[in-house]
């Protein structure tokens, strides 16, 4: 069963008074859940966080749901998401992202064997001026080529 | 209270109604789907708009609030054409399985195109396909493919069951009703929601593929589940009743009913019932025509009336006790009448929304006319008089579910020691069978094959209707009485046989039959 940690017990209260409505707090208490979950949502945590907040489950589920950088299954230690909208497009992000899945012999959205990257294609992180670029975990890397982002996963421990 | 014109007609509406509530309330129509009178405002399927002078654009008539003097149009070519497209939208990724889906003939989304459909689609994509049949509970079936998210059932969970076991998950063309992880729609009012869904996305596992909804015919009648006695809408054919819907009375139970007050229709149709009059022997039981057994064994209550006893439940009518008892009060000057109360500790629970654990519909109306006859009479005193043989014969008005009388059996092995046991009662029981040689079985009419009147538990008269007619040879508590003190049944001719003046359901009139012209026309299935 998962429980949140004091310290993200305390965050998630905290968020629980900032807002007018408890509801909006779902978005906020679902990112720090989702960080001490190693990086997705499970039921379990809807469940947990339903009776942390006192807010339905299914109230929960239609907000997590809803966005895509909730993960809906186990991702790598790394998780890999490599922007693919416009000016990344246009400088070679999908071949980026292939190219990693490639060497990682891993498909999009799927974990590698060994549990440690997950490469996903997203939309646009808003750092458009040094496309193509990718977010690993919380860290953005930037004017990226396929080689340069091969030896940072390379270099990531 | 401010005015306003709609459609040119001037009414008159409460402070802070809504455009569509003074459509609904000035009995114009509008179409709707997300929008229900006793659901918070949704304003998500976009199809009430209406056209309001001095406004460029169209408004959603169930989210604006009428202000003095506002001039409201929903009739204009505008507004339809926004209703066609708007249903246009709601159908780009409705599966057209009409033929095969349960809703067809009381579809939202049927009545709507039929009216301001545009008959020719433009969309070519590919419909997105969703899970089908995907069972939600044990009461309900979901169709993900349906379902146009107006929400209702979201809604419903949230606002009156207070259960929200429902949400909308997904986003964008992927968006389908669901529960979190699986979890089951289980709860007490869970068929509520079946009847608000404008489509065939969720339909009830009861009623499914049972029956065609425009082979069913509908009457008025009161829930007998409980002491709420709400207003129910029966269905049924000439095989016997196939579902209950509830009908809005603000009074009584608003919009819903509970889903145990939907089963009343099991024991009232013919496989439940009591069909025969019957007389236990040794070896078995004995078949007679109802009124002729009635008629036959009237010596047992006429010879000594002050040594018969008479048992009554509360689910019978404020007509038949006042008949019944006047009968047995004044003519016989006995007051040997006992009120069996099923589970008497429940009598006062309540769930607070509508079911109540008095399960007797018209509990009050018999305590009352208990009291205005000067009726107080103890159960253990019964049981006392019939050890000590003070009661010989006793006649006993069963109830008409007997799975709300826990203590059936019970009631039955200690009536059964009388000499002499006349049992009426309108459904039959598998302890009928272990009944010693002697006992009588009567069968009576159900709720739904009289007219009377019901007192709910706070004391309001609910007046209902004969709605059809299921075993024909049963009687109604009077009359099997009438039988039973050796008097012969008066048939009093109905002056309404060949006039439409008081239309009951099973009497061919115009009315009714320009109403269910199909099933006249088509016969039954």
């Amino acid at each position: 069963m998962f429980q949140l940690s004091n310290e993200g017990l305390t965050k998630v209260k905290k968020e629980l008074q900032r807002y007018e409505s408890k509801d909006s707090a779902i978005i906020p208490a679902l990112y720090v859940a989702q960080k001490e979950n190693k990086g997705w949502i499970s039921p379990d945590v809807i469940h947990h966080l339903s009776q942390v907040m006192d807010i339905a489950e299914s109230k929960i589920t239609e907000v997590f749901s809803f966005y895509t950088m909730f993960n809906k299954k186990p991702v790598g230690k790394y998780h890999v998401q490599v922007c693919c909208t416009l000016s990344c497009a246009l400088n070679g992000a999908r071949e980026l992202a292939d190219h990693l899945c490639h060497e990682l012999k891993v498909r999009a959205e799927e974990m590698t064997e060994d549990g440690r990257f997950t490469i996903s294609k997203v939309e646009c992180l808003g750092s458009c001026g040094t496309a193509p670029m990718m977010q690993v975990n919380d860290r953005y890397y930037e004017n990226l080529t396929p080689e340069s982002a091969m030896n940072i996963l390379r270099g990531l421990k | 209270m401010p005015k306003c014109t709609i459609n040119g007609q001037e009414v008159v509406v409460k402070d802070g109604a809504t455009i569509i509530e003074a459509i609904h309330h000035n009995n114009q129509k509008i179409a709707h789907y997300c929008w229900h009178p006793g659901l918070s405002v949704a304003g998500v399927c976009r199809l009430c708009m209406v056209e309001i002078e001095g406004n460029p654009r169209l408004q959603i008539a169930c989210n604006t609030v009428v202000s003095e003097g506002m001039k409201i149009n929903n009739t204009s070519e505008k507004v339809k054409d926004a209703a066609k497209w708007g249903l246009d939208f709601h159908l780009i990724n409705h599966p057209l399985d009409c033929p095969i889906c349960d809703q067809a003939g009381e579809c939202g989304l049927q009545d709507q195109y039929m009216e301001f459909g545009k008959y020719d689609p433009e969309m070519a994509e590919r419909k997105v396909k969703k899970k089908k049949v995907v069972d939600l509970g044990p009461t309900v079936v979901l169709d993900t493919e349906r379902c146009i998210l107006c929400s209702r059932c979201v809604r419903f969970t949230d606002e009156v069951s207070k259960t929200n076991e429902l949400g909308i998950f997904n986003r964008g063309d992927r968006s389908e009703i669901g529960t979190f992880d699986g979890k089951e729609l289980d709860n007490k009012y869970s068929l509520n929601t079946v009847d608000i869904c404008p489509v065939g996305a969720l339909t009830s596992k009861d009623f499914r593929f049972r029956q065609r909804v425009w082979y069913l015919k509908d009457a008025q009648s009161i829930c007998t589940g409980c002491s709420t006695g709400c207003n129910v809408k029966v269905y049924f054919n000439k095989e016997g009743l196939f579902r209950v819907k509830p009908v809005f009375n603000e009074k009584v139970n608003g919009y819903w009913m509970c889903d145990e007050g939907r089963d009343i229709y099991k024991f009232v149709n013919k496989n439940a019932r009591l069909l025969k009059g019957k007389k236990k022997k040794p070896t078995g039981f004995e078949e007679f025509f109802p009124g002729a057994l009635a008629k036959d064994i009237s010596s047992l209550v006429t010879a000594d009336p002050g040594k018969v006893a008479f048992v009554v439940t509360g689910q019978f009518t404020n007509e038949e006790y006042d008949q019944v008892f006047s009968l047995w009060t004044k003519k016989w000057g006995s007051k040997n009448i006992f009120h069996w109360l099923n589970s008497p500790e429940k009598q006062n629970e309540f769930d607070g929304l509508l079911l109540r654990g008095d399960r007797n519909p018209n509990t009050q109306g018999l305590l009352k006319r208990l009291k205005d006859f000067g009726i107080s009479t103890q159960w253990k005193d019964l049981i006392t008089k019939i050890n000590t043989h003070e009661i010989d014969t006793v006649v006993v008005a069963g109830p008409e579910n007997p799975i709300w009388f826990p203590d059936f059996k019970e009631k039955l092995a200690s009536l059964a020691k009388a000499k002499s046991l006349i049992w009426m009662q309108s459904s039959n029981h598998p302890e009928f069978e272990n009944v010693p040689a002697g006992t009588y079985l009567i069968p009576l009419k159900s709720f739904v094959e009289k007219e009377g009147t019901f007192t709910n538990y706070s004391g309001l008269d609910q007046k209902f209707s004969k709605v059809t007619t299921i075993v024909s040879e049963a009687l109604t508590l009077t009359e099997a009485c009438t039988l039973l003190a050796g008097e012969n049944l008066m048939i009093r001719p109905d002056p309404n046989v060949l006039i439409a003046a008081h239309p009951t359901a099973d009497r061919v009139t115009l009315e009714h039959r320009k109403k269910n012209e199909f099933v006249f026309r088509r016969g039954a299935l």
